[in-house]
């Protein structure tokens, strides 16, 4: 039962690797998750390195999604949800109840599973969060909006149409409208919550084009189901199974050389 | 029977037309039944319109918009002020009842939720939304004309605005719903405030959605009798700059004139009743053109 590994050393190519010397951004530091009685994460450790694309893989339900969404507390939404231990960024504690939600949320971006355009124009969707917490001239916005769209690849597609509605363009320019808003508010992290498992080949293949070039900017965790995924754009591979951290590492040692066996099962596709 | 199956198969074809022709019968029997109820249905509502339009457009004139209802045993006449009461009084209603019912509305789908209170709000908003309309009448009757010693507008106006609220409330809460909750969520994530998601994103998101139930509940008032009997009552005459005294408007006009001896009377009734009908299938209509008109773009 030697199973050949799924990903082969040529996806994990040598402009992916691994700067492990690299500041951390984000400390999480036994983080439990709990949703009403079930307890989702259990003491989790991790470090999230500056200006590196971390990707957290697993199979569903292994909790992958729920840390991602302690990181901003959008959890909090949901009054039965709650989650105990400390989780740093640049040292302050984001799980602190005095930490203002709206001004962490402004410092940590977050694109979601489905695109989620706001229903007004294109121009506004991207300037959305830059009136909520800057009083910018209309011209210094007007560069803004063009430099955010530049950023995710977009400003050529919808140039001459920025006054038309977000919701007529198609799924994959909605999701780089979405990452577009967030760049806009120049966060330290963003957040992508499995961004392409609604889109097609070819939009995933330049959301993950994006994604690599943002990383020189933000310190950027991913979640995915496509381990590929993770392979192609990770320098950081977190393994989750079952609401605890299993392994993680540099990508090309957790694909190429997994210390655990669980790890091992999962890339192998034996389970998950 | 499972298990007796696979030794049966010789009987099996016989056993499966028999089911066959069962089950067509069962189903030819049943759309039978739906498309005679359907024609029945079609046939009264039918024969209602017919009547109406023949009956109502005889009494069409200029003069129907350009007079005053004549007092009994006069000729002539229209129901201008009528229709200018009815104007009124809805628009009324339907100013105090839209923002009441759209934040109330906000209320139960974005803040309260699950609570007790949102779940006790709902339970008194429906029963309000299907309480009888006459009784409404009577409630306001005591809160307001005994008090003020007068049948007034005002009264009326309110009495409607206690009908269309719960409509409001309903179709707003509804429409905020159907707002997926990753909108509110991206929103949340950008920084911005429950308020701000609010007003910028769910009731965008929900517009054409509010809209429709608002029309629908100016649909709903402008036909409403029984709330105005005790509260706005009616005149023959035009009515007065601050909306006290009887208010001329249509339902009632309608009730009053159509149970008359006299056949002129009768006649602007039935003019009336058409010209209600009217509006009403106008602003269906004008509803469903809104949520069309919405969902394609």
């Amino acid at each position: 039962m030697n199973a050949a590994p799924a990903i082969t050393q040529a996806q994990l190519t040598g402009r992916h690797k691994a700067d492990e010397s690299s500041p951390v951004r984000i400390a999480v530091k036994d983080l439990n998750f709990y949703y009403g009685s079930f307890h989702g994460l259990k003491s989790v450790h991790l470090n999230f390195h500056d200006r590196q694309v971390t990707a957290l893989i697993g199979p569903s339900g292994c909790g992958k999604s729920t840390l991602l969404r302690t990181f901003n507390r959008i959890y909090s939404l949901y009054p039965e949800q709650r989650a105990e231990g400390q989780i740093l960024l640049d040292g302050q504690n984001v799980l602190d109840a005095k930490v203002d939600l709206n001004e962490l949320r402004s410092r940590i971006g977050m694109v979601f599973q489905k695109p989620t355009p706001f229903p007004m124009s294109i121009y506004d969707n991207v300037a959305f969060g830059l009136r909520l917490y800057e009083k910018l001239p209309k011209a210094d916005l007007d560069v803004r909006v063009e430099e955010s769209l530049r950023k995710a690849a977009l400003w050529d597609e919808v140039k001459d149409k920025l006054k038309q509605s977000g919701m007529g363009l198609s799924g994959g320019q909605q999701q780089r409208l979405c990452i577009a808003r967030t760049v806009a508010q120049r966060p330290e992290v963003i957040l992508f919550d499995e961004p392409t498992s609604a889109l097609d080949p070819i939009s995933t293949g330049r959301i993950e084009e994006l994604i690599e070039q943002l990383r020189s900017e933000f310190t950027i965790v991913i979640v995915t189901h496509n381990m590929q995924q993770a392979a192609r754009i990770s320098q950081f591979t977190a393994f989750m199974y079952l609401g605890e951290l299993v392994e993680f590492g540099p990508t090309t040692r957790i694909f190429m050389n997994p210390e655990k066996r669980q790890t091992q099962d999962y890339i192998t596709g034996r389970f998950g | 029977m499972d298990a007796a199956t696979p030794i049966a198969t010789t009987a099996a074809p016989a056993r499966i037309s028999r089911v066959r022709s069962g089950r067509r019968i069962a189903d030819r029997t049943l759309i039978l039944a739906s498309t005679l109820a359907t024609l029945i249905g079609i046939v009264v509502l039918g024969s209602i319109l017919f009547m109406l339009v023949v009956e109502g457009i005889r009494g069409f004139s200029p003069m129907l918009f350009t007079e005053p209802t004549p007092g009994p045993g006069s000729e002539g006449g229209g129901i201008a002020n009528a229709i200018l009461g009815s104007l009124v009084l809805t628009f009324l209603g339907i100013l105090v009842a839209t923002p009441v019912g759209v934040m109330a509305g906000t209320f139960l789908a974005e803040y309260g939720r699950n609570s007790k209170l949102a779940d006790l709000i709902r339970f008194l908003n429906d029963i309000l939304l299907s309480a009888p309309s006459i009784l409404i009448g009577l409630f306001v009757y005591t809160l307001m004309v005994r008090p003020m010693g007068s049948y007034s507008g005002w009264a009326g106006a309110v009495a409607l605005a206690i009908i269309a609220t719960p409509v409001i409330v309903r179709t707003t809460e509804d429409m905020l719903r159907l707002v997926p909750s990753t909108l509110r969520e991206a929103g949340a994530a950008l920084g911005a405030p429950p308020s701000i998601v609010i007003k910028s994103i769910t009731w965008r998101g929900a517009s054409a959605g509010i809209v429709t139930g608002i029309i629908l509940a100016l649909a709903r008032i402008a036909g409403e009798t029984a709330p105005l009997l005790f509260t706005a009552l009616n005149n023959n005459s035009w009515f007065r700059a601050d909306l006290m005294g009887g208010i001329p408007n249509l339902p009632v006009m309608i009730y009053q004139f159509a149970l008359s001896p006299y056949p002129n009377w009768q006649q602007l009734a039935w003019a009336g009743a058409l010209l209600i009908t009217i509006t009403i299938l106008a602003l269906s209509v004008v509803a469903r053109f809104v949520i069309k008109t919405e969902r394609s773009r």
